[in-house]
Formats: structure tokens, sequence, C-alpha cells
């Protein structure tokens, strides 16, 4: 077992740099798709992001290396067009969930489920958006904190107490609420 | 030794090393307030969770599928454009690919040509493909070939001898045939797996493939350029 694993892996590597870089950016768009969600706010602007980071991706797909992790290099476009593109679109029009908007608004009458999905996405969307980009990286997207803050940008130091301070304002938003 | 809220959060990250570990889950298993703190992690998780893992299942829109489909289409002008048809219907979107027909039906009439059009006419000496396998080994390049083509050929790769050496896998069997004078010589044979559990069995002798060829090729595998020269060479030999 020992000393088949690691050739193994090593030929699947291999593999995956026969594939195409179309058919390996298909296979991460459900991924996408999910983070763009979570840094939009579940909002229609989520599929444009995507859609921006695709053509962003193909233009440049000379500067990802093969044998790195695409799906690193994904992310971080994606922040960064969040970041540049969708933030300051959405700072012209203005358009945020007003600050004092209960987090429980919408809580009668729906179905329970419902409510608690839209009670995630309004506590998501409180927290500043360094710190929920750190929540979505490590907490939905698998990613470790080197991962992360090597996504973000920032020393690891910074990425754990942004992720902290992120979760502790939902763990509060969220219990606060129900 | 005290337990930070910030180990707390590490530990339900996953991110302490092994000692710290042991250390943390200690002092968890004494302190009931430091098992709630760590409790209200995985209540966090488990609602993010279920917030966010049904986006990742939702079938991804058309434009986004079109919009790669147009670039490997440029890229390759090849039947690229039919492997983004099946990589949806492998997430079981099949009533999706009827819209992708009218783009795919020029690259399926192509395979069906390939299919009749058979250089290695008649039979192949025992131990070499047969004439349909050899077909596909002789012509078909894997960054060609539709995401679920079978035979689909896994990689190519230049064995220790010289000679160039590819493997394949169908639904019916897979392996490793290498090129010679007379045609293609199957070095390695695998049976193929039993319809259910397909996903699983399918990776599990994927890797069984791969694992020989790692110990016969002489360097990694070919990528698409190497390949196309390699092709071009009729598989002969390349020093």
């Amino acid at each position: 077992m020992k000393r088949t694993r690691p050739a193994v892996s090593s030929i699947r590597k291999a593999w995956t740099l026969t594939q195409t870089f179309e058919t390996l950016l298909v296979d991460l768009l459900p991924r996408m798709r999910r983070f763009a969600y979570g840094l939009t706010g579940a909002s229609a602007d989520a599929d444009d992001l995507c859609q921006m980071a695709i053509e962003r991706a193909l233009a440049r797909r000379d500067q990802w290396q093969r044998g790195t992790r695409l799906d690193s290099w994904i992310y971080k476009i994606m922040r960064n067009l969040f970041i540049d593109e969708i933030r300051a679109t959405r700072r012209r029009r203005e358009t945020f969930v007003p600050d004092e908007a209960g987090l429980a608004i919408g809580a009668e009458g729906g179905q329970e489920a419902t409510v608690e999905l839209a009670m995630i996405d309004r506590a998501m969307l409180r927290l500043p958006d360094e710190q929920r980009e750190a929540v979505l990286l490590v907490m939905v997207e698998g990613c470790s904190y080197k991962e992360a803050a090597e996504i973000v940008g920032c020393p690891v130091g910074t990425l754990n107490s942004r992720l902290v301070r992120g979760r502790d304002a939902l763990m509060d938003l969220l219990e606060d609420a129900a | 030794m005290t337990v930070t809220p910030e180990m707390i959060a590490a530990f339900a990250d996953g991110e302490l090393g092994a000692d710290e570990r042991r250390r943390v889950e200690a002092a968890i298993a004494a302190d009931p307030e430091l098992a709630a703190q760590l409790e209200r992690h995985r209540r966090l998780k488990g609602l993010l969770a279920a917030r966010y893992a049904p986006i990742a299942a939702e079938p991804v829109p058309d434009r986004l599928l079109t919009l790669i489909a147009q670039s490997a289409h440029a890229e390759t002008g090849s039947g690229e454009v039919v492997s983004m048809a099946q990589a949806r219907a492998r997430r079981s979107l099949a009533p999706m690919v009827r819209r992708w027909l009218p783009v795919a039906g020029p690259a399926l009439a192509a395979s069906l040509v390939l299919a009749i059009w058979q250089p290695w006419q008649g039979s192949q000496p025992a131990g070499y493909a047969d004439s349909a396998l050899a077909t596909v080994l002789e012509s078909r390049l894997v960054a060609e070939q539709p995401t679920n083509a079978d035979p689909r050929i896994l990689l190519s790769f230049q064995a220790r001898d010289g000679s160039v050496c590819r493997a394949w896998r169908s639904t019916a069997d897979g392996g490793i045939a290498c090129r010679d004078g007379t045609g293609w010589k199957v070095t390695r044979r695998f049976a193929g797996s039993p319809e259910a559990d397909r996903e699983y069995r399918q990776a599990g002798s994927d890797a069984d493939i791969l694992a020989v060829a790692q110990e016969m090729a002489k360097d990694g595998a070919m990528d698409a350029q190497a390949e196309r020269s390699a092709r071009a060479a009729s598989w002969l030999n390349l020093r």
C-alpha cells in the first residue's frame, strides 16, 4: 500500500496534466457558483461573477501553471473580480440590505427551512467582505488556512483573525435571531 | 493549559497538529464550556453547509457552459463541444443534452466515420489489439476525445524501451498497448467493471491502469503536443 500510493497519485497528476483547460474548468463550475453565491449574497450577481471569472480565466489561461491547483487560482480570480467589479457596481447602486433590517424578517408564515436560509444570507451580508470570504473559503469551500490566505493574498495570521471575527459575528447573529 | 477560542476554531477546522489536537481534545472532554464552544462551531458549519451545498448541486446555467464550450471549440476545432454536453449528462442533466445536439451533431457524425474507416483491416495477431481498438489507439488524441468516449484513452507515454504506449479503458475492459511494427501490442489488460457501482469501480480500475503505466513509463505522460507529434510519427519509436 505505502509503496503504490505515491505512484498512483503522481500518475494521476500526470493524467490531470493531459486534460484540457476547459474540461477542468467545467468540473469546477459547481464550486465556482457556490462561492459566487456566498460572496454576493445569493443574488443575481452570482452568475455574472461566474461569467466574468470564466472569461478572465480563459483569457489568462497561460498564467495558470499546470500542476498547481486550478481551484485556488480560480477562487483568487473570483474574489478579485468581486471586489473590483461587483462591489464597485453595488456601491453605485446602493441596493444593499439596510443595516438595521432584522434578521428574522419574513419569519412568519414561511417554511421553516426557507426562513433559515434567508436568515443565513442576511447574516452573511452583514459581515465585512473580508470576513465573509474567509468564512466561505474555510468553512464552505474547505480550504486550509494557508490556502485561503494565499487566495486572499494576506498573511495566515490575518486570515485567521478575520475568520474568528466573522465566525463569532455569525454565531451571534444567527443565535440571536433563533 | 489554556485553550483559546482561536484554538477551538482551529480544532473545528482540522488545522491543529496531532499534539495540539490531543491536548485540545482532552481540555474539551474536561470542560463543558469548551465543549459548548466547539458545538457552536459545528452547528454553524452545519448551517452553512445546508445553505450552500445545494447551490453546488444545481444545474449549471447553459450560458456558463456555452462560454467554455466556445473556447474549447475555438481551441481545438474538434469534438470538445460534445464533451461539454457530456459533462452535463454525467451530472444527470441529460435533458439539457438535446439542446446541444445541433452543435454536437457534426462531431458525432465524424466519430461514426472514424468507426467505419479502419486502417486495421482483417484480424490482428494474438496479443494485439483488435482492429476496432487499434483504430482508436492509432487515431484518437487524449485532448480531442469526448469526456465519456468509449474506449477512452487515459494517457500516452513512452516506455523505457522507447516504444510509445497508450492506456485505454472502455466499459468492457481496459489496459495498456504499445505500438510496434505489427500493430498495437497489448501488454496489460484489465477486466471491465460491472455496471453497478460504476463511478466507484471505474475510479478504482483507472487507478490500477495508471499505476501500471507509471511503472512502465520512462517519464511522465505526454502532453497534447507530444501526443500530436507521436501520432504524426505513427506512434513509432521517438528518440
